[in-house]
């Protein structure tokens, strides 16, 4: 009897070995998908991926990528078009054929390693949408590593022009900018203040001459306060003039919260930073859990609830898709993820639904690497916009997921790519010692008017471009 | 002859007292002084880290000392920047909201970590006392310290320091930061 239950426990412990081990990529295998399919690839000349905007430029589609800095193995890769060493920075792709996209520049950015070199953010503007703007331009505001912003004209994207730039920060992060206005929500760190990250609003409708309105953040950031330091600010999304409303995400992952502000006080109030004029833009705040933050906040307003129809009121609701985003590898930290606010009562908005992947789908905690949410696509346009949102989720590669009925997301599809000989390393401290796996890293996600999705890896293993297939394109109306 | 002798017997009595006491103030708290007690404050994005208390027979005052790691918290290049991440990170805020630095802060190396410490004014309910925030750094992670006491400013830090210097409390430190 004894026997047969060792023999079963050993059996046991095989399979769940086995499971795990299989949990992890390896170089060959073939993606793992459902109801999306891999369209093209670009290597990104295997450098760390973050922020990915596409534009539809005159007849042709182009890939504006930002990078985080290079690795301690490669500080700065070696770009094959000028055969030098270059660190990380913004990289062009036309993807107007998305099966065979076309590298076309890599724009150096900051030297630094990880965070701290690069040029991670990366938003585009045409000229002729511009207040002021030359109406043959078309104007890439970037981050520079942690000390600047800048302003570039790629309006011929193999040969972009420097145009200005907005420098001596401590730290920048992920920027807005209204092109229709100029208006910019600049995610910068202001040497004087007491935060990393806080917002610098600017008037770049003249790209070329940047006029600063004000500098915003939370009482207790600011120069000369004391006391407690509220969470640092990772980044807004502005709705413009119509909708009036600038929505911030606080704490990358713990002690986050989303901050509803009127744009129109933020821009046209008092301006010095004190206490009072910096709480008098804010409508509302809501504080997640101290375990999660706000990547990225994504406005949905005006949405027709199904299971609403019948209702006098509060048929159709505003709300807000919160991305958290996981920074331990491993499961290192409690599991961040997809949150969704209702903020029809903007003083009193209120999470209604969550959304993550199970882990046991995948193993994933086992995988390698970071495992939980992190950005979302941000653009408005109709093929996707309130129907469907893409979450990156990591080693979970991208997620689906309806989101027609807010208070109940569904996912519909995912995609993981497969790794290859360029993906980077993730490890974690065991007994002194690190133990690393290889895995997928999918970072940002964007899409375009033509309903293909854009994934970029933060383990430097390049671009995936995607499109829907089955029931989860049946949603967007794709054939 | 014999009245000499008695005031030099009583100036080394008296000079051996005030060593002694000397010798006491800026002796290191033995580890037996400090008792750990539980984690006093509420959940937050941490997970809760060790707290010790040392009673003013054993550290000259009042003195309780709290240490967590936050794993993934630090610039992994740069390590402790300045001042203003002492004030945001060092956990002081757990203690109270409302802390005046009362000078720059200073470089410090706690269990071979580099990172800054800072001297507080805070102001409690029952009145002000001092506090003592630390940052350390290893790689990406950081080492949060936080300390409070009735004494002089001097006092509270220099005890806090000793504490962290002590044996056991290095090699916790150590290990808490996944083998640093």
């Amino acid at each position: 009897m004894g026997g047969r239950v060792t023999a079963v426990c050993c059996t046991l412990v095989l399979v769940l070995l086995a499971n795990g081990a299989s949990a992890q990529q390896k170089i060959g295998d073939p993606p793992e998908a459902s109801n999306m399919r891999l369209v093209g690839t670009n290597d990104l000349q295997a450098r760390s991926a973050y922020q990915p905007t596409i534009h539809h430029q005159g007849d042709r589609w182009i890939a504006y990528i930002g990078h985080h800095g290079g690795t301690d193995d490669i500080p700065d890769p070696v770009n094959p078009m000028t055969g030098k060493a270059e660190p990380n920075g913004t990289s062009i792709v036309d993807v107007t054929d998305p099966a065979h996209p076309k590298y076309l520049r890599h724009i150096p950015g900051q030297e630094g390693k990880y965070e701290s070199g690069g040029a991670q953010m990366v938003r585009i503007c045409d000229g002729k949408d511009l207040p002021k703007g030359d109406r043959n331009a078309v104007y890439m505001l970037r981050t520079f590593g942690s000390e600047a912003h800048e302003i570039w004209n790629v309006a011929d994207p193999a040969n972009p022009a420097f145009v200005t730039r907005i420098g001596g920060l401590k730290d920048t992060h992920k920027s807005f900018w209204e092109c229709g206005t100029g208006i910019a929500f600049l995610v910068s760190g202001a040497p004087d203040w007491r935060t990393r990250r806080m917002t610098q609003v600017y008037d770049l409708s003249d790209p070329a001459n940047p006029v600063k309105i004000r500098d915003f953040g939370l009482p207790g950031q600011e120069p000369g306060a004391t006391g407690a330091v509220p969470t640092e600010l990772h980044g807004p999304i502005s709705t413009g003039p119509t909708g009036n409303r600038v929505y911030f995400g606080y704490g990358t992952n713990k002690g986050g919260f989303l901050q509803i502000v009127d744009r129109d006080k933020l821009l046209n109030g008092p301006k010095e930073p004190t206490p009072d004029n910096l709480k008098f833009p804010e409508i509302a705040r809501m504080p997640l859990s101290a375990m999660n933050g706000a990547h990225t906040v994504f406005p949905l307003p005006g949405m027709p609830i199904a299971e609403f129809a019948h209702d006098k009121d509060g048929k159709t609701r505003d709300i807000v898709m919160i991305v958290d985003e996981a920074i331990q590898n491993e499961c290192g930290e409690a599991r961040q993820m997809v949150w969704f606010a209702d903020v029809t009562t903007e003083a009193r908005p209120m999470l209604i639904s969550s959304y993550t992947v199970p882990e046991a789908s995948g193993a994933f905690c086992e995988r390698g690497g970071r495992f939980g949410s992190h950005s979302s696509n941000e653009s408005m346009a109709p093929v996707y916009y309130k129907k469907l949102a893409f979450i990156a989720f990591f080693n979970a590669g991208v997620r689906a997921i309806d989101i027609r009925d807010p208070y109940h997301p569904k996912e519909v599809g995912y995609f993981i790519p497969s790794i290859t000989a360029a993906t980077d390393k993730r490890c974690v401290t065991i007994d002194g010692k690190d133990r690393c796996k290889v895995a997928i890293q999918t970072n940002n996600v964007e899409t375009d008017e033509r309903g293909y999705i854009y994934a970029v890896d933060r383990a430097n293993t390049g671009l995936h471009i995607l499109e829907l297939t089955g029931a989860a394109g049946a949603i967007a109306g794709l054939p | 002859m014999m009245r000499s002798w008695s005031v030099i017997a009583a100036m080394v009595l008296v000079l051996g007292g005030l060593s002694a006491v000397a010798g006491y103030e800026m002796a290191p708290p033995r580890a037996a002084a400090w008792r750990e007690i539980a984690w006093p404050f509420p959940r937050d994005g941490w997970p809760a880290g060790r707290a010790f208390r040392c009673g003013a027979a054993e550290c000259g005052d009042d003195v309780e000392v709290y240490l967590r790691p936050k794993l993934g918290f630090c610039n992994c290049d740069g390590g402790v920047a300045d001042d203003d991440e002492v004030d945001r990170v060092a956990d002081v805020d757990m203690i109270g909201p409302r802390f005046v630095p009362l000078k720059a802060g200073d470089v410090v190396d706690v269990a071979d970590m580099p990172g800054r410490i800072r001297v507080y004014d805070l102001e409690m309910p029952k009145g002000k006392r001092i506090a003592i925030g630390i940052a350390v750094s290893h790689r990406c992670d950081l080492m949060a310290v936080a300390a409070q006491g009735r004494g002089d400013a001097s006092g509270v830090q220099r005890a806090t320091l000793k504490f962290l210097e002590s044996r056991e409390i290095r090699a916790w430190m150590i290990v808490a930061m996944e083998g640093h």
